[in-house]
């Protein structure tokens, strides 16, 4: 059967097919105020909604003492199961860094380099394809504030 | 935009290197430019997208990043296009070495 049409069937078919392929999804466009939110945990709120993550499962890697805070090395791994994996801080104006969609059976094995204008703390929460979320925090000691400061 | 795609057993581990100014509004203000960043970051290899992002003005100047994907041989093609806040948009295509 023709794929597009087989998913135009409808949602709950759509459902039933394990997804090989993913849509982009611009989160800045369907999640507005999680881009908006000055605190991590509004962030996430505004992400997720009214959630309690599993502090486990998630891997963070960054220094503990960033030099230059316009760019600071985060790696992300996790062995879990994931829709979508979310990056946050607490030392910018704002707290949503980025947001990865996980594609089905993908590895979660990511790195970026992000700007915090002073000390603080990212957070990293992962959504897994059973509905529970997990979470992660880690201190980063910024010692030249980024985002041009 | 550089993209560097390695085979290494079953798995395919991909570096991207956008060249791109991606300052937030706090920090064009700084800078007296204008506001404007990597918006999202779409790869995909064998038409299947195998890696997606929603970025901010809080990822570095020049953002790189890297990721692993499963499903590709050597010599497949992956192709990495990035969007900014002004609707820019730049394509790379790279052979899996």
């Amino acid at each position: 059967m023709d794929r597009r049409k087989f998913l135009g069937l409808g949602l709950a078919a759509a459902a039933l097919v394990p997804a090989t392929t993913l849509n982009a999804i611009d989160f800045r466009g369907t999640k507005p105020d999680a881009w908006k939110a000055t605190t991590p945990a509004d962030a996430i709120k505004g992400m997720y909604g009214d959630i309690t993550p599993i502090e486990e499962g998630v891997n963070i890697k960054a220094p503990k003492l960033a030099e230059n805070g316009g760019a600071i090395p985060i790696k992300i791994k996790s062995d879990i199961q994931a829709k979508s994996v979310a990056l946050f801080q607490d030392a910018n104006p704002r707290s949503a860094v980025a947001v990865w969609t996980v594609a089905a059976g993908g590895i979660i094995d990511y790195s970026v380099k992000i700007k915090m204008k002073q000390t603080g703390k990212v957070t990293v929460i992962i959504e897994g394809t059973n509905g529970k979320f997990y979470s992660k925090v880690l201190p980063i000691e910024v010692s030249k504030g980024g985002c041009g400061g | 935009m550089k993209v560097k795609a390695k085979l290494k057993k079953d798995i395919v581990k991909v570096k991207v290197l956008a060249e791109h100014i991606n300052a937030g509004p706090e920090e064009a203000e700084k800078k007296k430019i204008e506001p404007n960043f990597i918006t999202s970051i779409v790869a995909k290899a064998n038409d299947k997208v195998v890696f997606e992002v929603s970025g901010s003005g809080f990822i570095s100047k020049n953002p790189q990043f890297s990721f692993s994907f499963k499903g590709a041989a050597k010599g497949d093609e992956i192709e990495v296009t990035w969007t900014d806040l002004k609707g820019n948009t730049k394509s790379a295509k790279k052979k899996i070495k």
